[in-house]
């Protein structure tokens, strides 16, 4: 049986980011999966509050806002998993007592959310020259009824999955992943199925980050230079 | 959170220095609009807009719920604009200007009857649609209202609510799939025009003011006008005193303008609509 968007299993949407677009926001990021889009925008390291203050560290801020509605306790829960995603990559040992806030604003959700909202936050931490010990990315997958294994489900598939998996990857470690969160029935063997098809996936995804952060700074020092 | 600092004394003195020569400090005329951007889609409902630098996202949905008891016939529309920590970074707690917003578009759009809420009944007293919508400020260089105006009206425009049929006390909901969805019914398009006044007295005037300018400006005042030449609302929060040759200037000038951003409305959803229907 096809896919409702006729992809390959293994196949991700079309993938497209736009970097720096605003221009308030120290570093920003418009991270696209197919018709599933997030906008990041990034302040830091700014003054932080004095309850936020850490002696030995940058305070990390996610905030995320649905594209419908207020935030409710799932944008919260996933306020939380981006935030526990970079804290440990961010390096808040070089800027004490400072904060690093990262707002995340969904354009529109289509599925696989939180892959896309991880991916956005990492190329607005790039943009905005946060320092970082890596690169992460995120992808996202789903256990069909009939048992296949498909990356980057969209809203229709995900609704009739068994479970749905989402996995991000340091660069260049596919096997530590700094952040898995697994949803629905499942076996072993259909979570190792999932792991190597979202490890794979997250490969492609870095690639591009890479490709498109490259772009940038190339297109950057042309103007710079002319 | 960090504190928004204004602009030095320097600055300021360079702003109305500038302005007192008819320059603006982004090289506009002090009567240009900056460009205007209007995307529309993907999704229905789905407007952005860009106004210079400024960005407003518009979300449209609605869902069936049941009317209040004093108005059966009619449904609801909401508004919902919040400004997130996103567009500058003080705005967490700028409550004030939140506020300011929101009322505002929620005045020039219900109050104008823009929207034909008895239109949006499916069976009176029993099930009516609410539409909502929310606005996202992306990106805060100046002028929001006037943006998130143009978002909202766009988007209102753009959305299509899922169709419904009515047998006897049974009303029937289509999926989007199956039939096609119908266009909410819009009477009018108000679009805001917002002007600034500076100087002690408030004798230099601009047309949608960038955000060095809104922080330098002695009142703020906003003409609402539609493609009729209709005012539907005038907005002037305090401030220093206008006289009324200047207020019947501005609404002048906000007709011109209010007549070029509805076609440029206009054009995008007729581009959108092109796209999709391809």
């Amino acid at each position: 049986m096809a896919r409702p968007d006729r992809r390959d299993t293994d196949q991700l949407r079309a993938l497209t980011s736009v970097l720096g677009q605003l221009s308030r926001a120290d570093g920003s990021a418009h991270f696209a999966s197919g018709d599933t889009s997030v906008v990041c925008g990034v302040y830091g390291p700014v003054e932080a509050k004095l309850f936020d203050e850490r002696l030995d560290r940058a305070h990390v801020e996610v905030k995320l806002r649905p594209d419908v509605g207020t935030p409710g306790t799932k944008d919260k829960w996933l306020e939380a998993a981006v935030r526990q995603t970079f804290e440990r990559h961010i390096l808040g040992h070089l800027h004490p007592r400072t904060l690093v806030q990262v707002s995340v604003q969904v354009r529109q959700d289509a599925g696989s959310l939180d892959a896309c909202a991880i991916n956005a936050a990492m190329l607005a931490l790039v943009d905005a020259g946060v320092p970082l010990a890596t690169m992460v990315a995120a992808a996202t997958c789903a256990v069909l009824e009939d048992g296949r294994v498909v990356a980057d489900p969209v809203a229709e598939e995900v609704e009739g999955a068994r479970s749905v998996h989402t996995f991000a990857f340091a660069e260049g470690r596919p096997a530590e992943p700094v952040y898995v969160d697994s949803r629905g029935t499942f076996d072993m063997p259909e979570y190792d199925a999932c792991y190597g098809v979202c490890a794979a996936a997250v490969g492609r995804v870095l690639a591009f980050m890479r490709s498109a952060i490259e772009s940038k700074v190339t297109r950057e020092s042309q103007v710079a230079g002319a | 959170m960090v504190a928004e600092i204004g602009p030095s004394n320097i600055e300021t003195a360079f702003i109305l220095e500038a302005l007192g020569k008819g320059l603006r400090v982004d090289g506009r005329g002090i009567y240009d609009y900056r460009a205007l951007r209007i995307l529309c889609g993907p999704a229905p409902g789905m407007v952005e807009v860009q106004l210079g630098q400024t960005r407003v996202l518009a979300r449209v949905t609605c869902e069936v719920t049941r009317p209040s008891a004093d108005r059966p016939t009619e449904g609801t529309v909401q508004f919902s604009s919040e400004l997130g920590t996103l567009a500058a970074p003080n705005l967490d707690r700028s409550v004030a200007q939140e506020v300011a917003i929101a009322r505002m578009i929620e005045r020039v759009i219900r109050q104008s009857r823009a929207v034909d809420t008895e239109a949006l009944c499916i069976m009176a007293g029993e099930q009516v649609w609410a539409v909502r919508v929310d606005l996202h400020f992306l990106d805060h260089c100046g002028n929001l209202v006037d943006a998130a105006c143009i978002a909202a009206v766009a988007a209102l425009r753009h959305f299509r609510r899922p169709d419904v049929t009515v047998d006897g006390d049974r009303a029937v909901i289509h999926d989007p799939r199956e039939r096609n969805p119908v266009p909410l019914s819009i009477h009018h398009t108000p679009v805001c025009v917002s002007f600034a006044f500076m100087g002690a007295q408030g004798e230099l005037v601009v047309v949608d003011p960038e955000v060095r300018e809104e922080m330098v400006q002695q009142a703020a005042f906003t003409v609402t006008m539609n493609a009729h030449k209709e005012v539907c609302a005038l907005n002037k929060a305090g401030g220093v005193a206008l006289d009324p040759a200047m207020i019947h200037r501005c609404t002048q000038i906000a007709t011109t303008k209010a007549a070029e951003i509805i076609d440029m409305i206009d054009a995008a959803l007729k581009a959108a609509a092109a796209a999709s229907s391809n």
